[in-house]
């Protein structure tokens, strides 16, 4: 563009043609560059570009590697030079840096050509990352396996004079089963023989899974009835137990030790608990009868590491012969991965299993914290902007209320701890739940007390979210109603809150954002590693506010970083923080589905 | 708060000439008088004095802060006419309008003085209730103002925050005003819906009909054709005749034409004190001051 051509500053920078010239283009004052604007108009798109591939980079991550985790991928086998076999899933592949003497282990003349080949690499070479499973034979369920260390398949011995790639070197088994066990985590085997008992049924692979798939759904029947009796029967009556042993303790505390009543009420639960452990022992044997039932069924699998295993039946959650079924059979296996992962609790350190105690927790805290800081919020902004006089004061605690908002919220964890838990918990606790102690019902953390805490947190973003909302309600709205013959409260009930109802929404979306997000505070109010006894269930009376809690994001933190089997646990990260981006945009979606609709009915006009 | 100060040597100008019908007053420099502050005394036309009145204002005073906005202004409202009030912007018009139902309560920084009454009633003292006080006034404003909810709704707002429940009551109610608002016709069939969807003219008239909704004593309109088409003013206007006779209407216009268009009487204000006040014809035909002839004949300067 030539020096002293003004630029229209509503076009774009694709319009700044060159050499035009407006009439009346003042000549010899040059434009500056800056003036002009275009290094705005970059730095802003640029801005905005890095911005935009963040944001799909790591969705495109989370998703890819969330949805990916439960693909039944093929089982490989391969052999060593050193004459190890492993047989496994391929996990993750990389290049790395070998150390010294993993070249000097290998024979002769090869580690000079594998370092040759290593070095047009940069030095680097292959490695790849099996999911080797059989926790009870390697002590570990994962092994990296270097490219030096690989041989072709059906070598015999060592006599490599080249590198082996693992296309090359892996084998496919037919009949390489994976198997997901309740314990211990995965199982990699060919099936050996198919055992009732002492007995042996079949020993052909193709006829023990005709076997498998006849029995297995039997048999984890039979483990459900099995929970069940455990859960609804012998929990059941512990609960009984319980509730008989509390009686007794309150009257001891409302007669006191010495009383008559006191001896009367012991003697009383001693009789009763009589009778509800000779229940127990019924429902015990009932179990071991289920039991026996159950785990009449074994497989013996050949192992890639010598020892023959037998596995009971019915500790098999889910089988199948990886890499002789097809893309049907395999997305059936995908879906039921999900299913269990959606709607079953977890196992094996949360690291296998589901999620669901997370999820409802999330979802219910969530909700709990949205009932308890909207009206809240839009109470105190309603204060703030339609009843206190403007002045110092109220501008100091706007101040304030803006500032709580980059308050840490491990402060508000503290908080929530010390005030909710400590404080208001244990009064209640003396009050209402005295018999319990010293066992603490809602002096300690629970879904409630986390909720309030997330809901402090939130406040200053409804808040400031509803003070603008209604200070955007047009004041000829409001002096329409006063002219009524409205009073003060009438106008903001009828006309200014309708009206600013879809800021105060955006101002809820806002805090559930947030909340939903929220780890740290959780963990010191409630949010635990695992709580399979939900906050709302069948057992009176039903809601359970002073309950623990799971909870998606303490659960992605506790997978990640706290897991005995990370490595296990880490495609589980991905796919919980899917699944909890997943509630956040569904929640949100919610949000913004009824604000649409209160704005076309309160703002715009159409309805 | 410096009161108004008084000069003798003008003194003269302030012996109105009440009784002389139809003739030019010689009062030279009424503009000028005005400017320096001095006293003065409003040119009232006896025609007034034979109208049974309405709403009674009386020496009223009016300071936003310390500036000073109206001036000793005294009028009386004629009972089932339209009156308007025309001059200058800023002059206080709208001002004075909205003292009428106290709407200037509102603003932190006012301070009255004077008297007004509504039908006998006192409308500023400490025992006035301020709520039903604005209940037995009805207002429109510039700008069509309707509420974020149904035309129904809109209507019987009035009633609904007075408590009234009975359906039967709402309908008879909404039917009756928006007949009377001419707005009956387009709306019958959508009183479900919202009232932001209506047009401009639309929406002021639903505003006319809930402010005639709880059967006022005095219909206040605030420059109601400012923002409206010349078609939808057509039709206000039209409004404002039929309206005339059941309600006592007092009416702020800068249009002239307007003025002389819907009003049976018409007041003059500038710079916050009322000029000339008498029956629209003479105002515009015969007017006493040259001033007010200059302003509604479009020479003012």
């Amino acid at each position: 563009m030539s020096v002293g051509t003004p630029v229209d500053p509503g076009l774009s920078s694709g319009a700044a043609k060159r050499g035009s010239k407006a009439p009346g283009a003042r000549r010899g004052r040059a434009h500056s560059v800056v003036a002009d604007g275009q290094p705005m108009i970059w730095l802003s798109g640029g801005a905005l570009a890095i911005g935009l591939i963040m944001i799909i980079g790591l969705l495109g991550l989370v998703l890819f590697q969330g949805l990916s985790t439960f693909w039944p991928r093929s089982v490989v086998e391969l052999t060593t030079a050193r004459g190890e076999t492993f047989m496994g899933q391929v996990a993750e592949f990389d290049l790395y840096e070998p150390q010294e003497y993993e070249f000097a282990n290998l024979p002769g003349a090869l580690a000079d050509v594998a370092h040759a080949e290593a070095n047009t690499r940069g030095g680097e070479v292959s490695r790849w990352q099996l999911r080797t499973g059989n926790y009870e034979d390697t002590d570990t369920h994962f092994d990296w396996i270097s490219q030096l260390s690989i041989l072709p398949a059906g070598a015999e011995s060592d006599e490599r004079t080249a590198l082996a790639d693992f296309e090359s070197a892996v084998t496919f088994p037919e009949w390489a089963v994976v198997v997901e066990r309740i314990e211990k985590g995965r199982f990699y085997g060919i099936p050996a023989a198919f055992l009732e008992g002492d007995q042996v049924l079949a020993t052909d692979p193709a006829e023990i899974w005709g076997l498998f798939e006849q029995h297995h759904d039997e048999v984890r029947d039979l483990f459900a009835e099995k929970r069940e009796v455990e859960k609804e029967g012998i929990g059941a009556v512990n609960r009984r137990i319980e509730r008989a042993r509390l009686e007794a303790k309150s009257v001891e505390l409302e007669r006191g030790v010495e009383s008559p009543e006191t001896a009367a009420a012991w003697q009383r639960y001693e009789s009763e608990l009589l009778v509800m452990e000779g229940e127990i022992a019924e429902l015990t044997e009932e179990r071991q009868r289920i039991e026996d039932l159950g785990t009449r069924y074994q497989v013996r699998f050949d192992t890639a590491y010598g020892t023959p295993r037998t596995l009971v039946l019915w500790d098999i959650v889910r089988a199948f012969p990886a890499n002789r079924i097809g893309f049907a059979d395999k997305l059936g296996i995908y879906l039921s991965r999900w299913n269990e992962f959606l709607r079953g609790d977890p196992r094996e350190a949360n690291s296998e299993g589901g999620v669901f105690p997370a999820i409802f927790g999330t979802v219910i805290m969530t909700l709990i914290m949205s009932i308890a800081v909207v009206p809240f919020g839009v109470l105190a902004a309603l204060y703030l902007r339609e009843y206190a006089k403007p002045g110092p004061l109220v501008s100091t605690v706007r101040i304030a209320v803006n500032n709580l908002a980059g308050v840490p919220s491990i402060v508000f964890g503290v908080f929530g701890l010390g005030f909710f838990c400590y404080i208001f918990g244990a009064s209640i606790d003396q009050l209402f739940f005295a018999e319990r102690l010293p066992n603490p019902t809602y002096g300690t953390g629970g879904i409630l007390w986390a909720s309030l805490t997330l809901a402090l947190l939130t406040l200053p973003v409804v808040i400031v979210a509803t003070e603008e909302a209604v200070a955007a309600v047009p004041g000829s709205m409001r002096e329409g109603s006063y002219a009524c013959g409205a009073t003060k409260w009438q106008t903001i009930s009828r006309i200014v809150l309708p009206r600013a109802l879809p800021g105060i929404m955006t101002g809820m979306i806002l805090a559930i954002a947030r909340g939903a997000g929220e780890v740290a505070p959780l963990m010191l109010v409630g949010a635990v590693k695992l709580a399979p006894e939900l906050p709302l269930d069948g057992v009176f009376p039903y809601v359970h506010p002073e309950r623990s809690f799971m909870h998606l994001g303490f659960h992605i933190f506790d997978l990640g970083f706290q897991s005995q089997n990370s490595e296990a646990a880490k495609p589980m990260v991905f796919t919980t923080t899917l699944l909890l981006i997943g509630i956040v945009v569904m929640l949100n979606v919610v949000a913004i589905w009824i604000r649409s609709h209160l704005r076309r009915k309160f703002v715009s006009g159409h309805i | 708060m410096s009161q108004i100060r008084t000069d003798v040597k003008h003194s003269a100008y302030t012996a109105g000439g009440a009784g002389v019908m139809s003739s030019r007053v010689q009062r030279e420099g009424v503009f000028e008088a005005i400017k320096r502050g001095d006293a003065f005394a409003t040119e009232t036309h006896p025609a007034i004095q034979r109208e049974e009145i309405v709403l009674g204002i009386d020496k009223f005073k009016l300071w936003y802060g310390t500036a000073q906005a109206l001036w000793d202004v005294s009028m009386k409202i004629p009972r089932g006419k339209v009156t308007s009030l025309i001059g200058p912007s800023g002059c206080g018009k709208s001002t004075l309008l909205r003292c009428v139902n106290r709407m200037n309560d509102l603003i932190d920084s006012v301070r009255v003085d004077g008297e007004m009454t509504l039908n006998g009633d006192p409308i500023y003292g400490a025992e006035v209730d301020v709520i039903e006080l604005r209940k037995r006034i009805g207002m429109v404003f510039q700008k069509p103002n309707p509420f974020p909810m149904s035309i129904f709704e809109n209507v019987v707002y009035p009633l609904r925050i007075d408590g009234e429940r009975n359906r039967g009551v709402l309908e008879e109610v909404c039917e009756r005003s928006l007949r009377g608002a001419g707005l009956w016709e387009e709306a019958k069939d959508r009183l479900d819906q919202s009232a932001l969807a209506m047009s401009g003219g639309q929406q002021q008239r639903l505003c006319i009909a809930r402010a005639i909704a709880a059967e006022p004593e005095v219909l206040l309109l605030d420059e109601p054709c400012s923002a409206l088409d010349p078609i939808a003013t057509g039709r206000i206007e039209e409004l404002i005749d039929e309206l005339k006779g059941s309600y006592s209407i007092l009416i702020v216009t800068h249009n002239m034409q307007q003025a002389s268009r819907t009003s049976d009487f018409t007041a003059f204000m500038y710079l916050g004190r009322l000029v000339e006040y008498g029956p629209t014809e003479q105002i515009f035909l015969q007017p006493r001051l040259k001033e007010t002839e200059d302003y509604v004949t479009g020479r003012f300067g």
